[in-house]
């Protein structure tokens, strides 16, 4: 039997419609807090989303990037069961001392240094769709977009917070993500960031200070 | 009673040398002295030393020398550096009398062709120094140790030199003249470890020994009915070869930490593959985990005609290496960590995936180290308390420090100067800076030389 949508109440209640204020009033999964307020507001559920693919575009090491994830990974350190973080083909040596400087637990960060990308990406699924990770970063230089989908996937079905960190170049092809990112040499010890894709929110540049 | 005891202890001191010896235990033996176990009795030693043994060979040797003697008893212990221990009370029936099972086990080492003294006798240490004194006494009987042992030479004891010297300029050469001395004097004047030999040696103590358990492990060759040339079928036609092995490992309540399994071609050698597992475990599912993701990535030159699954040294399962419920800690989750970690290793190889950790070290390329053996059971997580005060360390280190011209400093210095003892010490004075591109980045200058380094990115 066909329907007919005769309200809007009715076009509304259809499951297929995907309804904006819902998604940034309750998400489904724990978000993190970035530890900035001024980004904070703008990301749907007040953080960054976990179970999802988070790409964040530079062309520097060294702008901050792992700095805007540590108020994250130290939270869920401390509130997850098994609260594994994995980080896949980092750029250099991740420095213990520091980490510890930030709170990070060292018992349960596991590195892994794939010979190849296509290793890299297996890693990655691999480690997201676990489930016992909290979060699971990978730097990469280029990928498909066949792949992001699946990392994607992968993330969805562990739950974890999945970050990929790629050059700036890949900004204008398209990617399942559901968060991008693009930063860029900021005033202060933090970066710009321009949101480029929020699913749930508004993209755009987010102000250097905090509110 | 006791004032009886203690006087008789005091005269025994100027007791003549030549005293009968078997009169003498009763006497030095003081009232507060163990009482004789009564199973202690019951048990019968055969004691074997082989005078040509020695050092770590001796040890694997008599390893190998073990399993001969598990013919003839099932407890046997092994007594470094050269002796056999085997407790043969329960084969003496079997065998027919103990001169008949004496004489078949001696014949089974001089068939192997090695020089070997025995001895049997109710007490461990006992039949053990008459054996290695070359006496051939085997008895059943308790009552006349204290006798059989007194001529025995000090040396059979195998103690340290020290004690021995102590007693040879006490006058003491023989076993018979040891006893014969008052207990409380020679507590005070020796080690207490040899009075202990003694009571063990005459009976009046029990000595638990630790029986020789047979290294065991799984080793199964499965022929295949066709020769396989495709890897998807060998994961198939080994899943058998794991259930058994998990079986086997169950059976046993142990785990296996390191697998191998070989691929047998037509008419080249086997192929080998190492499977290394992340903590101790005899779960199929993760075994075969491990074994298909290392077959993945094999490249077939041949058909195989036969697998064999051959597992390393089986450890004992404690209770959190009994990861039934490990699984479901994690949110929507299908693993545990430790499958995780085996499944990246098996792929990327064992160096590919590691943990890293702080070592106390002022250089700050040596105040780390990457780590292997990673903590995987859940655990209560030990949470490190935020370091505040510090200079700040960068997330990234460069494997080396790299030339670098005059950066643009914003915060320092922070001197590091140490390690002059080892010939790798340094002199520093590290800045953070910025390049001109807005990294953020730790650069050092060395203070000798004045140039300028760059060793770390902030990330």
């Amino acid at each position: 039997m066909p329907r007919e949508a005769t309200s809007l109440a009715d076009i509304l209640a259809d499951a297929r419609v995907w309804k904006l204020k819902d998604a940034s009033a309750a998400p489904a999964r724990p978000v993190w807090s970035t530890g900035r307020s001024s980004l904070d507001t703008r990301l749907p559920g007040g953080g960054w989303p976990t179970a999802s693919l988070i790409e964040v575009l530079l062309d520097d090491i060294g702008l901050g990037e792992v700095q805007l994830f540590l108020p994250a990974l130290v939270a869920c350190q401390r509130q997850i069961g098994e609260p594994w973080i994995i980080w896949i083909a980092p750029p250099y040596e991740p420095y213990a001392p520091a980490l510890l400087q930030q709170g990070i637990s060292l018992e349960r960060l596991l590195i892994v240094r794939p010979d190849s990308a296509m290793e890299a990406l297996w890693a990655a699924e691999q480690a997201l769709s676990s489930g016992v990770c909290a979060a699971v970063f990978l730097w990469l230089k280029g990928t498909d977009d066949r792949w992001l989908r699946r990392l994607k996937l992968a993330a969805e079905a562990g739950g974890a917070l999945g970050v990929l960190f790629r050059p700036e170049r890949h900004r204008y092809e398209s990617s399942p993500a559901s968060l991008r990112l693009l930063l860029s040499r900021g005033e202060q010890e933090m970066p710009c960031v321009e949101l480029i894709k929020v699913q749930g929110g508004r993209p755009g540049p987010v102000e250097a200070r905090d509110v | 009673m006791r004032s009886r005891a203690a006087k008789s202890l005091t005269a025994d001191l100027f007791a003549p040398a030549a005293a009968p010896a078997a009169r003498l235990p009763r006497r030095t033996l003081p009232a507060q002295a163990t009482p004789q176990p009564r199973r202690a009795s019951r048990q019968l030693w055969y004691a074997v030393v082989f005078p040509e043994l020695a050092g770590p060979e001796g040890e694997a040797a008599l390893t190998r020398l073990c399993l001969h003697a598990q013919n003839f008893t099932s407890f046997v212990s092994i007594e470094p550096p050269n002796a056999l221990l085997l407790e043969i009370r329960g084969s003496i029936k079997l065998f027919g009398s103990l001169e008949k099972l004496h004489v078949l086990i001696d014949t089974r080492w001089r068939s192997l062709g090695l020089k070997a003294q025995s001895a049997t006798l109710p007490a461990t240490l006992a039949a053990l120094w008459s054996a290695r004194a070359g006496q051939c006494v085997h008895e059943e009987a308790a009552a006349s140790l204290a006798s059989l042992l007194a001529p025995l030479p000090l040396s059979v004891c195998a103690w340290e030199e020290e004690p021995l010297q102590t007693l040879r300029a006490m006058g003491v050469r023989h076993l018979g003249e040891l006893q014969r001395l008052p207990r409380a004097g020679l507590a005070k004047r020796l080690q207490p470890k040899l009075l202990t030999d003694l009571d063990i040696a005459l009976g009046r103590q029990g000595a638990p020994r630790r029986a020789f358990v047979p290294r065991e492990r799984f080793r199964e060759k499965r022929d295949l009915e066709i020769e396989v040339e495709q890897v998807a079928y060998l994961e198939q036609a080994v899943e058998p070869l794991i259930g058994r092995c998990a079986d086997f490992l169950r059976a046993r309540q142990a785990g296996v930490q390191r697998l191998k399994l070989h691929l047998k071609h037509r008419d080249r050698p086997a192929t080998q593959l190492f499977l290394g597992l992340a903590s101790i475990t005899g779960e199929r599912a993760r075994l075969l985990d491990v074994v298909v993701q290392k077959l993945g990535r094999v490249t077939l030159d041949s058909p195989v005609r036969a697998l064999e699954l051959i597992s390393g040294t089986l450890r004992a399962l404690s209770a959190d290496s009994l990861d039934a419920f490990a699984g479901l800690a994690g949110q929507g989750g299908r693993d545990s960590a430790p499958q995780l970690v085996e499944r990246l290793r098996a792929r990327l190889g064992e160096a590919a995936v590691y943990g890293v950790c702080p070592i106390a070290e002022h250089r700050p390329e040596a105040a780390w180290r990457r780590v292997r053996e990673l903590k995987l059971k859940s655990s209560r997580l030990a949470l490190p308390p935020p370091l505040t005060g510090d200079m700040p360390r960068p997330i990234w280190l460069l494997a080396e420090p790299q030339p670098l011209s005059s950066p643009q400093l914003i915060e320092g210095p922070e001197r590091i100067e140490s390690g002059w003892w080892d010939g790798k010490g340094v002199a520093r004075d590290y800045y953070v800076a910025r390049s001109d591109s807005g990294e953020r980045l730790w650069v050092f200058q060395e203070r000798r030389s004045r140039r300028w380094y760059l060793h770390g990115v902030f990330a």
